[in-house]
């Protein structure tokens, strides 16, 4: 992973646009499933793509504060501010991560890693919130397992998706890089 | 003297222009939203209730608004199920008050940017936060947040084709997670190759006007806000 931090305005851009989708799909694809972490299933994918996409550090982080503003701005989800947290925690947790990871890994394995990292980060945002409010510690830690356990399926699904999808996108000559 | 005066009037009626007034208000709306959240986490118990009245106001004022509030309630309900069931098993019948503060905090937390949402219009909301980000990110996000209609009108294109073609795509079929990668496929697919060609479109007319090279930056005023 290269570690430029100015990023083109064309990469800008492209980190843009894929959080407005990101925040629009949230809202339109609202799946009444009855449990909460659905989320974490476009935000692995669209945060992994960044990442396999321009391949430096910072792009997950710069994509998750566009789409918290933009949810923010746009009014989805009931967080108001609190729903920038929700976008840019997993970011950072997962734009770390990523810095550790050897690039010897197997592209599937390191998008299911950083997956599963993003979903535990995004639990600690509700962990946090309740810790605020005043929650006992006990319920706490039950409700931030639980949340990790749903949201980290989800989490790896969008993240196993990832690759192919990378891989046609290659076919199609529309990355300038050789290697993910 | 007077020349200076008049200056000085014609500077102050530019900067108070409505588009002005409407920016500082969401500003001050925003500081407002934050404060309100802040509250609800770190006040006592007993200045709650005062918040509680405030909360209301704003639920009445969003009501009036048209808002749908249903989202939210729905979220308090589910909330407190969770809650109030973790601490009757955890702790018994005592804790129940306690569970149902901590609900009531967040659920104090969760209203004001419901608030925001409804009273604020998002172009305000962007240009606030386009004070605080570096000029490139304000125009990135300025510009996704403008073709954001776009974007939505060309996902539902190709959702609607992909259905037409019988991709198990439906919201039926989508219950299942079995069929979401072909939603990836079908859909997500298609869409980001779009997106990687518009941005790279944006990019080149964007540069082609000389963006990002003189330090002295401009803004576009739409004719249509002006009447």
């Amino acid at each position: 992973m290269k570690k430029k931090l100015p990023l083109s305005l064309q990469d800008s851009l492209f980190i843009g646009f894929c959080a407005t989708l990101l925040v629009a799909l949230t809202s339109m694809l609202r799946l009444k499933l009855g449990i909460s972490g659905h989320s974490m299933f476009l935000m692995s994918f669209f945060y992994l793509i960044c990442y396999g996409v321009l391949g430096r550090f910072g792009s997950m982080i710069a994509c998750g504060g566009i789409a918290g503003l933009v949810a923010m701005a746009l009014g989805v989800g009931k967080g108001g501010p609190m729903i920038l947290l929700k976008f840019i925690l997993p970011a950072i947790a997962m734009d770390l991560v990523a810095l550790l990871l050897p690039l010897t890994l197997s592209l599937h394995w390191r998008c299911m890693i950083l997956g599963i990292v993003g979903c535990m980060a995004w639990a600690v945002k509700v962990a946090l919130s309740n810790v605020l409010a005043g929650m006992a510690f006990d319920v706490v830690l039950i409700q931030w397992g639980a949340s990790v356990l749903k949201g980290g399926f989800f989490a790896t699904l969008g993240a196993l998706l990832v690759p192919p999808v990378l891989h046609r996108l290659k076919a199609h000559d529309l990355l300038h890089r050789d290697k993910f | 003297m007077w020349v200076s005066c008049s200056r000085w009037r014609l500077f102050v009626r530019r900067c108070w222009s409505r588009e002005c007034q409407e920016t500082m208000l969401c500003a001050l709306s925003l500081f407002f939203v934050c404060i309100l959240s802040a509250c609800a986490f770190v006040l006592p118990v007993d200045l709650l209730l005062p918040l509680a009245a405030i909360n209301g106001f704003l639920v009445l004022h969003g009501l009036a608004r048209r808002g749908s509030i249903m989202g939210v309630v729905k979220l308090g309900v589910i909330q407190l199920t969770i809650t109030l069931s973790l601490y009757l098993l955890l702790y018994g019948v005592g804790h129940l008050a306690q569970g149902a503060v901590v609900v009531g905090r967040i659920m104090l937390a969760t209203i004001p940017g419901w608030w925001l949402c409804i009273t604020a219009a998002p172009e305000r909301i962007g240009e606030v936060l386009s004070a605080f980000l570096p000029s490139k990110w304000a125009f990135v996000v300025a510009a996704s947040l403008s073709l954001l209609p776009y974007m939505a009108e060309e996902v539902r294109e190709i959702y609607q084709i992909q259905c037409l073609r019988g991709a198990r795509i439906t919201p039926k079929a989508l219950r299942n997670p079995k069929n979401w990668p072909e939603l990836v496929y079908c859909v997500l697919f298609p869409v980001l190759i779009q997106l990687l060609k518009l941005s790279r479109q944006m990019a080149v007319a964007a540069q082609s006007r000389h963006f990002g090279k003189s330090t002295r930056v401009t803004h576009w005023h739409s004719p249509r806000d002006k009447k």
